[in-house]
């Protein structure tokens, strides 16, 4: 078989990239690590799935549909957002999931030589898809674990094109507030597109959370990302959508790539958003959730964050690396974190009580296998 | 510093014998090599060079390429061998002085002297045999060019180059020399490691510039990076510098291809909480006294399991293990069912002649492993070299072949390194009387 000249066909940003190797799904995984069940709170995805009428839609939908093509730009889902936030239905593009518009929006205004600036700790995507589309992320480290405008607005030059502000922040929960998020648009002006993702904004609780969309009237380069995989509990489906004003979405919309967003996402989403019940039936899983995780963890001795959206995330006393492995063991799958660069952590998704009671019960057996084993071995 | 490469297509004929030795002597030099390493590195080629003439398939060319790394010269030389024997590369190759039949391949055991390093790889019908020469540099004074204090502040941030050979220094004056790897014994060299990315580092430093601590760390193979540290100078117990260091280490790797990080020698400063116990080695201390090292170990993704080979001698070690640290592997068992095989094993050698310390991995596995093992143990021990080990990757099944002759020889598993080759790595330490240490 001859080679491929891989070398020379791929461009250097490219080449150093490392490919994101997602987990296996859940049979395999149950399999390898010898569990019979598995507690999936590595995601945030919502235990408690899509809202009723959603459900129904993917119940119902007839099969002879699948072979007829979507509506290419979402036509009746971004009609019923424009309805719902009182805006136009232009100012919204619709993608397979939130991370396809990341992509759309990079492309649209970065090009040779330019930058993107965000957190060090954050959302890794916006991080990795400038760094294989071949710009520069510049990254400003988190201050108490929220993002530090100051640290931001040092990293911005001439060639800075976007800035990513995740808001609450994954993983860390941490949020700015309307006065301190206009407060940094009034100083960035209009020199670059603010793109504030808002993945987790329905799970808010705190009452001076600002409203991204709200904000695009007054500030015409902010971008809004929201996505109907957290709360609408539609992650396996892959529905999220941006919202910006009209000149900057039109701007967009010539990077982007139509009919992405499958025919029973739409009308899933279509039945899903807006949903109130739902939205509340949510809150309060997730409020009971962190409830108890505050005083079950608190009991272990060991430190949590406890922020915005449906996680949180646990200090511990070992490799978070080690942990995932162990309480994949008994069929808890959180996530790690030293990924996102904050080694020792842990983040888990608030689920339902039966899974939060597992995951005690699970990290309980960890934190005492640790102990146990740290005696056999002795002080390294 | 740089990294450019030359190439040299020749025959393998005796008449082209000087273009060849030319070529490497003036790339060498150009490269950075003094005329010392030059002309080690030339008589090597001439040696490799002599014996293909009279090796290599006829009418095919010779590829002589020479790349600069800064601290060393690579020569790489590709051909197309008929009768290539790779046995010449063993240690005890030197027995072949006493097999007529097998004159030539003296050259070759020459030659592999004279380098630092040597290694082989198969492509297609091509063999590539890698010859390292590194720099000459000037050996570490034993004097620490500055003094230790507690840093009441600090940051951790990327040496200069004089915070870093002060670094080195403050290690070297303050640290075993188990503790420190051998590179150390030569600031310069870390320094043009440093800057062509072979090791990268972390110095601890209060506002004055004063330094408090470091940490180096290198990739050591495609997933796996290994540090060395965190090397701590007069900072008190309750300091966080060690975890600062271990923290900036992580920032960099946590989001790269590597999926591990180890170290084989920790300093007693390092956080344990960061890490898991692998096993330990015996390593010599000044005094000559052994010591025993736990390494220590830190998984950098979500584990997705794999498939490792194994010989079933190996199998209640790597269950136990596997246990332990919870990773999934299912082991797939290696048995001999009577298939041909080659008659001669190959292994290569990694010294640290200050340590008395000895690393061999697989080059080549045939039906003589046992001899073979035992011929260098024998011959590992004669030259006072104490620590023997021996690596095997669980990515490649025919490496699992030399389980049997390893255990028979005295040599047993210590360690398992996940993912730290092709696939999961196992140590092996010869024992001295092949019962256990």
């Amino acid at each position: 078989m001859t080679h491929v000249a891989l070398d020379r066909l791929l461009p250097e940003y490219v080449r150093k990239f490392t490919a994101y190797i997602p987990s296996k799904p859940d049979e395999e995984l149950m399999k390898l690590y010898g569990c019979s069940r598995l507690f999936r709170l590595n995601n945030n995805e919502n235990a408690l799935g899509p809202p009723p009428a959603a459900q129904e839609v993917v119940r119902k939908y007839p099969p002879p549909r699948a072979a007829v093509y979507p509506s290419g730009d979402v036509y009746y889902l971004r009609y019923k957002l424009a309805s719902l936030f009182g805006m136009d239905p232009n100012q919204f593009i619709v993608g397979n999931g939130a991370n396809e518009v990341i992509g759309f929006v990079i492309k649209a205004f970065c090009e040779k030589g330019d930058n993107i600036v965000t957190a060090d700790r954050t959302f890794a995507v916006y991080e990795w898809m400038a760094q294989f589309s071949g710009f520069e992320p510049r990254l400003a480290p988190l201050r108490d674990y929220a993002f530090d405008e100051e640290g931001l607005l040092a990293r911005i030059d001439e060639r800075t094109k976007i800035l990513f502000l995740c808001n609450p922040n994954n993983p860390t929960g941490m949020y700015w507030n309307e006065e301190k998020l206009r407060g940094c648009l009034d100083r960035i002006q209009d020199r670059l597109i603010v793109v504030v993702d808002e993945a987790y904004c329905e799970f808010v609780e705190a009452d001076d959370f600002p409203d991204g969309l709200a904000l695009i009237r007054e500030y015409p380069n902010v971008v809004v990302f929201r996505t109907f995989s957290k709360m609408y509990g539609l992650a396996g489906l892959r529905v999220g959508y941006l919202a910006g004003s009209p000149d900057v979405v039109d701007a967009i919309r010539r990077t982007c790539i139509v009919y992405s967003v499958n025919a029973l996402a739409q009308e899933a989403a279509l039945a899903a958003l807006g949903d109130q019940e739902h939205i509340a039936r949510t809150r309060i899983m997730v409020a009971e959730g962190k409830r108890f995780l505050k005083k079950e963890i608190a009991r272990l001795g060991l430190p949590m964050i406890v922020g915005e959206g449906n996680f949180v995330m646990i200090k511990l006393p070992m490799s978070d690396a080690l942990a995932y492995r162990k309480l994949m063991t008994e069929g808890v799958m959180v996530r790690a974190m030293t990924g996102f660069r904050v080694p020792n952590h842990i983040r888990v998704t608030v689920a339902t009580m039966d899974a939060m009671q597992a995951f005690v019960q699970a990290l309980k057996k960890v934190l005492e296998s640790q102990v146990r084993s740290a005696r056999a071995l002795g002080s390294l | 510093m740089n990294r450019l490469q030359v190439s040299l297509n020749v025959y393998p004929r005796l008449e082209f014998l000087p273009v060849a030795t030319s070529f490497v002597e003036k790339a060498s030099t150009a490269f950075g090599l003094a005329a010392t390493e030059a002309l080690a590195l030339t008589l090597a080629t001439e040696e490799v060079f002599t014996y293909l003439c009279g090796a290599a398939a006829a009418g095919t060319e010779v590829l002589i390429s020479c790349r600069g790394h800064g601290y060393y010269v690579e020569e790489e030389i590709a051909f197309k061998a008929q009768e290539f024997d790779m046995r010449a590369f063993n240690l005890t190759g030197a027995t072949s002085f006493e097999d007529e039949g097998r004159t030539r391949e003296t050259g070759l055991l020459i030659a592999s002297r004279m380098v630092d390093l040597f290694r082989f790889a198969e492509s297609g019908d091509r063999l590539n045999l890698t010859l390292v020469k590194e720099k000459a540099y000037p050996a570490y004074s034993g004097e620490a060019v500055s003094t230790a204090k507690p840093l009441d502040e600090f940051v951790v941030r990327a040496p200069d180059t004089e915070e870093l050979k002060a670094f080195v220094s403050l290690t070297n004056s303050r640290y075993q020399r188990y503790l420190i790897p051998s590179s150390f014994s030569y600031p310069g060299k870390v320094v043009d490691m440093v800057a062509v990315g072979d090791y990268r580092a972390a110095v601890a430093v209060d506002p004055p510039g004063s330094i408090g601590g470091g940490l180096v760390w290198r990739r050591e193979s495609a997933k796996m990076v290994e540090f060395y540290g965190p090397y701590l100078f007069a900072q008190p117990p309750e300091s966080t510098m060690a975890e600062a260091l271990i923290d900036a280490c992580l920032h960099d790797v946590a989001r790269s291809e590597s999926l591990g990080l180890i170290s084989r020698y920790p300093t007693p400063e390092i956080p344990a909480d960061y890490f898991e116990p692998l096993g330990s080695l015996a390593f010599r201390q000044a005094d000559g006294a052994l010591v025993e090292l736990t390494a220590c170990y830190r998984h950098l993704e979500e584990d997705l399991g794999s498939a490792v080979w194994a010989d079933p001698r190996l199998e209640p070690f790597l269950s136990r293990e596997y246990g332990r640290l919870a990773f999934a592997r299912e082991i797939r068992r290696v048995e001999d069912a009577g298939e041909s095989s080659w008659p001669f094993s190959v292994l290569s050698a990694e010294f640290d002649r200050s340590q008395a310390r000895v690393t061999l991995r697989p080059v080549w596995w045939g039906r003589d492993s046992e001899e073979i093992v035992g011929a260098h143990v024998e011959t590992l021990r004669k030259e006072a070299l104490s620590c023997l080990f021996f690596e095997m990757d669980l990515g490649k099944a025919w490496q699992t072949h030399f389980t049997a002759a390893l255990l028979d020889n005295g040599f047993e598993p210590r360690l398992m390194i996940p993912y730290g080759g092709a696939g999961d790595i196992v140590v092996f330490e010869h024992t001295s009387d092949g019962s256990g240490s």
